[in-house]
């Protein structure tokens, strides 16, 4: 239960981590009414709206007396949510959720991650009581992106083709974008899903880096993540699934040749 | 074949080295629990009837089977070295070579003790508990843990469900496969698996970080999940924490840790327990950590008539234990929650002085400056962040217990420079969290505060040895 973090991408970004229970505001804002995201356009009102982190999801309040909102899933392939003008605390079910407000020329949006989303184990024991199992308690979503950057990654070992391997971002990209739904994947894309697997979902502690060099820095961060999540069975052969099939992806690239 | 599967996975009659399967006791996490029936004579370590614990490992890949291996190997190391009368008792470990059952193949089986039902199952019973059976279980629950923490180890999972009555109503805690020692440099941690029920698991854990060897647990997180099954045994089973699902629960003792909410226990936890149970629900682990269950079982010993067996075998127990609890000094100890400091309780605490008092002191020497220093390496990462769980409290007297009352609101934190005005050799003792103890203290200037205004800070809490004149 760590609470969810917001992200608004403008300039300079700004990322606010809110605690359980906790509030924050969203608005245009004024000297007399304070926000803590300021959304700088015209058309937002000066307070738009309220977040507050309720168990392992969020509430949204709609401020407004005029507009709706919608929440969408980035992941889920066009889900979204509408909140209709003077809806307070609507529960938002998203583990990632992109918050759009309607402003006349642009489009205003921030994002909303809860990475408390909690999921039984998948090998757990059908007989126990939900709620005194014993789990793990850094559950994953094993139907996200996030969890397919992350088989990606322990690949390797997991077929025992090396004990050292750990695939590079562009690797990753090449090899996810065969799935449908990581048609449009970035290497950008691929490296903040690895930030948020170390930092919020399973919160790895790197030992210390002795060398300020990025680029050793985040190769540490990969095999810690690969080392962790086979060590704990958070990835599991049986996930190798998940990926695209190597010989389909063999195959199709002899077409692409052939053409 | 699915794991989950209801149908039967023993069948009956099926034969473990000495024992005959028979009927189903358990299904849990790790595996089935079925009852075992002797074929041969019946001697202490080959009792008549025993729990067979059957830990698959087939249809595992081989990452998760070696999990489960290391599971039950902690389990089986911690049964044979750690008997006690309040620990289920592994009399043998088993390996089944069954290839013709690719089930079984392989499995793990643990001969235990045959409890008669778990507290958990007690807990949920129609029946309400007999008179005093509450209190009673509740000793003997921290009787286990008492003995368990004083080996160095920790539990890590401990609930309802891993507590289990036997026959003639004594307590056993099973279920040690998370159970884990506690790092022979320190002594202050262990590690386990990223593992745990989440009802049961301290504030701090829902925020712990996840190295190569896993969690960090402290014996303060077994201490936890008792305050939260104190409350449990007196209300029927509802947590101390609001919420209908885990998750929620989980997010209001969140809200507790922060601040935010304050500890709402139900009326029907008699006094004495509530106490208990705030102490053992205590937000940090810095502030739990002086609750031992030592220190609550001789709080119970003190509190139940003919307790005082209890609590006489408890300090018999203590051989390992860097701190030596004493029964009367108990409950300071207890209270010594607020800025985590395990004060240690010697026999000549009873021969103290008057209190020292802030102008009986000489003027031949100036002040010296000291800096604060925190030895949780978290508290120094995030010194800036002056984040409430890092503070240090500063104490009015320095010869009275440190309770609530012996505190000055003002709190201060690593890295914070106070002007020491002088010294005191012979304070009460203090122990930091790493177990360096000193009995010397500083008289020192409140930061911010009037110039004539003092308080009192433990030489532990800083590095600096400065020449200051006695207090006097």
């Amino acid at each position: 239960m760590s609470g969810v973090l917001i992200h608004v991408p403008q300039d300079p970004p700004l990322t606010l981590r809110l605690g359980a229970g906790e509030v924050a505001r969203f608005g245009r804002g004024s000297d007399t009414v304070a926000v803590e995201l300021r959304l700088d356009d015209p058309a937002v009102s000066r307070l738009a709206g309220e977040i507050r982190v309720s168990e392992d999801h969020w509430l949204l309040s709609n401020l407004s007396a005029t507009q709706s909102y919608l929440v969408e899933n980035p992941e889920g392939a066009g889900e979204y949510l509408r909140v209709p003008p003077r809806r307070l605390g609507a529960p938002i079910p998203f583990e990632f959720a992109r918050v759009v407000l309607p402003t006349r020329d642009r489009v205003v949006s921030f994002q909303v991650f809860a990475p408390d989303h909690v999921y039984l184990d998948p090998q757990g024991a059908v007989g126990g009581r939900p709620g005194t199992q014993t789990l793990t308690a850094y559950s994953l979503d094993e139907t996200a992106t996030y969890f397919l950057v992350l088989v990606a990654l322990c690949e390797p070992r997991l077929r025992d083709e090396s004990a050292l391997a750990v695939p590079t971002t562009p690797e990753i990209v090449e090899r996810l974008r065969q799935l449908p739904q990581c048609a449009r994947l970035t290497a950008r894309g691929v490296s903040a899903h690895i930030d948020y697997l170390a930092e919020e979902k399973l919160r790895i502690v790197l030992p210390e880096s002795r060398d300020a060099g990025r680029g050793a820095r985040r190769n540490g961060k990969r095999e810690a993540l690969v080392g962790i999540a086979l060590r704990f069975g958070v990835v599991g052969e049986s996930h190798l699934g998940l990926l695209p099939s190597r010989s389909a992806a063999s195959c199709g690239g002899a077409q692409a040749v052939g053409r | 074949m699915s794991r989950g599967a209801e149908a039967e996975r023993v069948p009956a009659g099926y034969r473990v080295g000495d024992w005959e399967v028979g009927a189903p006791i358990a299904d849990g996490g790790w595996g089935w629990v079925y009852e075992g029936r002797g074929v041969r004579g019946t001697t202490d370590d080959h009792p008549a009837v025993v729990a067979l614990k059957f830990l698959p490992t087939s249809g595992l890949a081989p990452q998760q089977a070696r999990g489960l291996l290391e599971c039950a190997h902690r389990e089986r190391e911690f049964g044979r070295r750690a008997r006690h009368p309040r620990l289920i008792r592994v009399h043998d470990s088993l390996v089944l070579n069954e290839p013709a059952h690719p089930e079984l193949d392989g499995a793990i089986v643990l001969v235990m003790e045959r409890a008669e039902r778990s507290l958990r199952q007690l807990l949920g019973g129609e029946a309400g508990l007999a008179d005093g059976q509450t209190e009673r279980i509740l000793t003997q629950i921290c009787e286990g843990l008492a003995h368990l923490h004083d080996l160095g180890w920790v539990h890590g999972d401990l609930k309802p469900d891993n507590i289990l009555l036997m026959a003639d109503g004594s307590v056993r805690l099973s279920d040690f496969g998370l159970a884990s020692e506690l790092d022979g440099t320190h002594g202050t941690h262990a590690w386990m698996p990223p593992l745990g029920t989440p009802d049961y698991l301290p504030p701090e854990r829902w925020k712990a970080p996840l190295g190569e060897r896993g969690v960090q647990a402290r014996p303060s997180a077994d201490i936890w999940a008792l305050g939260i099954m104190i409350h449990q045994m007196f209300t029927g089973g509802i947590s101390p924490f609001p919420g209908a699902t885990p998750a929620a629960r989980g997010a209001a003792a969140q809200e507790y840790a922060g601040g935010q909410a304050p500890l709402r226990l139900d009326p029907a936890v008699p006094p004495f327990w509530r106490d208990l149970a705030t102490d053992c629900l205590a937000p940090t682990h810095e502030a739990r950590s002086a609750c031992t269950a030592g220190a609550l079982l001789a709080r119970i010993g003190a509190e139940t008539p003919g307790g005082g067996k209890a609590v006489a075998r408890a300090n018999g127990d203590r051989r390992r234990r860097r701190v030596v609890l004493g029964a009367a000094a108990a409950t300071a100890l207890c209270a010594a929650t607020v800025a985590g400091w395990v004060y240690v309780a010697d026999d000549n605490s009873a021969t103290r002085k008057d209190p020292v008092h802030a102008d009986n002191v000489s003027d031949t020497a100036g002040p010296a400056p000291i800096t604060v220093y925190n030895v949780e390496p978290t508290c120094r990462a995030h010194a800036a962040d002056r984040d409430q769980q890092c503070s240090l409290g500063l104490a009015i007297d320095p010869l009275a217990p440190y309770t609530v009352a012996n505190v000055v609101a003002t709190r201060v934190w690593h890295g914070d420079v106070l002007t020491a005005q002088c010294r005191l050799p012979q304070g009460l003792p203090v122990t930091d969290e790493f177990g360096t103890r000193s009995t010397e203290w500083y008289r020192v200037r409140l930061p911010g505060g009037a110039a004539d205004s003092t308080a009192w800070f433990p030489a532990v809490r800083t590095k600096d040895r400065p020449a200051l004149p006695t207090c006097r």
